[in-house]
């Protein structure tokens, strides 16, 4: 017994030595982003840099109005998450506990839809958007995420373990389909719409190619395209890119921890059978 | 008008289901279907929108890429590195779910957490975090291993260092996925195997692996598809440098598309790999016997 346990305490040890290896390109990055690029590139110091200054944070605001971009990223990252797993839900619902013609061939779609790489679409989606001319707004980065053929997948699996009796009893109280999915279903997937939350979240955060496509106007700029052109600019102000990158994967990470406790949950009953 | 529930016609047309299909279909129709269609029309033509040609040129697109050097070099580079950031981002993710799922480990959310931290983070950021941890001069991967290697400017290391970092990002969505397999896996089977006097290394090859089946599918056939679209790394890292050592079909594309504005040709690239990922991801589902694992 006593054995077991010392073997289990050394397994944790061991794990979570690996697991800090594996954050250190996060340490030392976030570690540098408060050392003066002449600390950062010096050969000869440590492995870290000496932090010993916040400037690099405020010269990137200075720089290139990096609040600005972050808060760009915000919203339109926020809204997209939103309405994807909104219409992911309502879909999913609708694919799991509705009959009508066509469903799973419709269904069929839906998930080969997975399979369209980016760069079959890209060209006329990107021509089609310039000739109703929505560069450069918001419209223009919203409307081809609206739907989540993933969330979909999601949902549905998630959605067909809630019992249609369930359903049936709302039906004989009078309830509507949309007052059922207001009120019953949307709140018994909150796992799946953590799950999605954090993975919808992220692909908008990080979507690259899009909007530096659509947008042009650097006050509308998003921040991943924006930290692409920082670098360009300002390739060896290492100190700024450092702070910079550490501010840009903040969000991701907060989201991550608002709701990692459903995640795996939510990912079990996605997954499973 | 009503029907004996009460209903008003209206409120029988404009049901939730009605107007959700309905908005599926359109969007569908206006995003992917009419796309799709464009891009084949398209990859048969001269098509730059900067000089603003379009003209039909039939197959000539075809036979420009298959005759061209970079075209096959960035499909053997695609290949390579589909291929190997798979294999490892499985074997590393199902070996630390198991590890992980051991009923010894303690603080397992914490270090599921930290695992999962690269996978979170947004992939842009950690290109760049990447390529600095690159640099031979003030980057740690040389630094700690004492190897005296310009990683991402030598045309040899260059397509190992992005493969290293995007192993290093998506072991932690494999290692998630298996944990939630792990999670689901009937008990009585193992109790079973326990009682016949299986050793762990039979339990695992025999029972375990088999049963995660539908899982590694999943894992395998996502990863071959999102590898196959890769080029976020390859543009922040290298550029598809040095020389065009790091080109991979999508960082092609992206290349032919919108920064010389052949939207002729990238569209026929485009076509091909389409085909390509539909091709792959019907020999996978043929090879796994049963396409029902996924629905």
């Amino acid at each position: 017994m006593k054995n077991r346990r010392i073997g289990g305490i050394i397994l944790t040890a061991l794990l979570f030595v690996v697991a800090l290896i594996t954050i250190v390109p996060f340490i030392w990055m976030f570690i540098s982003s408060f050392a003066p690029n002449s600390e950062i590139v010096k050969v000869t110091g440590g492995l870290f840099p000496k932090p010993s200054t916040l400037a690099n944070y405020v010269s990137i605001q200075e720089k290139f109005n990096f609040l600005r971009l972050f808060i760009n990223s915000l919203v339109v990252a926020g809204l997209k998450t939103g309405i994807a797993i909104y219409t992911s839900a309502v879909l999913g619902y609708v694919f799991s506990k509705m009959r009508f013609r066509g469903r799973n061939l419709l269904f069929g779609v839906v998930m080969s839809t997975m399979m369209i790489p980016w760069a079959v679409t890209i060209i006329p989606q990107y021509e089609m958007f310039t000739n109703w001319g929505l560069q450069d707004t918001y419209t223009s980065l919203v409307l081809p995420g609206m739907i989540s053929a993933f969330g979909i997948f999601l949902f549905r699996q998630s959605i067909s373990g809630i019992s249609d009796e369930l359903i049936e009893a709302a039906k004989l109280d009078g309830a509507s389909e949309t007052r059922i999915f207001h009120s019953i279903i949307l709140p018994m997937s909150h796992n799946t719409i953590a799950a999605l939350a954090i993975f919808t979240f992220l692909w908008n955060w990080e979507d690259y190619l899009w909007p530096f496509l659509m947008i042009t106007d650097e006050k509308k700029q998003l921040l991943a395209v924006g930290l692409k052109a920082f670098n360009g600019q300002y390739g060896t102000d290492y100190g700024g890119l450092f702070a910079a990158t550490s501010l840009a994967i903040v969000p991701v990470i907060i989201v991550y921890m608002i709701f990692q406790k459903q995640f795996i949950a939510g990912i079990a009953t996605g997954s499973g059978k | 008008m009503k029907n004996k529930n009460g209903e008003s016609l209206l409120s029988r047309i404009f049901t939730l289901r009605n107007m959700a299909v309905t908005f599926l279909v359109v969007y569908f129709a206006v995003f992917l279907a009419y796309p799709i269609i464009k891009a084949f029309a398209g990859s048969l033509h001269d098509w730059n929108p900067l000089v603003g040609t379009y003209d039909w040129v039939g197959f000539d697109n075809f036979k420009q890429i298959l005759t061209d050097k970079l075209f096959w070099s960035s499909m053997w580079n695609t290949a390579v590195f589909a291929g190997v950031s798979t294999v490892f981002r499985i074997v590393l993710g199902l070996g630390l779910a198991l590890l992980l799922s051991a009923k010894l480990v303690k603080c397992k959310d914490t270090l599921r957490g930290l695992f999962y931290m690269p996978t979170i983070t947004p992939l842009v950021a950690v290109s760049f975090v990447w390529m600095w941890m690159f640099d031979p001069q003030f980057g740690m991967v040389d630094k700690v291993t004492g190897l005296d290697i310009n990683w991402l400017h030598d045309t040899k290391w260059a397509m190992p260092a992005i493969i290293i970092m995007t192993i290093w990002k998506d072991f932690g969505y494999a290692t998630v996925l298996y944990l939630a397999g792990l999670m689901n896996l009937p008990r009585d089977v193992y109790e079973a195997a326990a009682i016949d006097g299986a050793n762990s290394v039979q339990i695992f090859f025999k029972i375990t692996l088999p049963l995660l089946k539908s899982t590694t599918l999943f894992i395998v056939i996502t990863s071959l598809i999102s590898y196959l679209q890769a080029y976020v790394q390859i543009l922040v890292m290298t550029e598809g440098g040095p020389g065009t050592s790091t080109y991979t079909i999508s960082y092609l594309i992206f290349d032919q598309a919108f920064q010389k504005y052949n939207f002729g040709v990238a569209s026929a690239q485009a076509v091909i790999l389409f085909l390509f990922t539909g091709v792959l991801t019907l020999i996978m589902f043929k090879i796994s016997g049963d396409s029902e694992d996924l629905a």
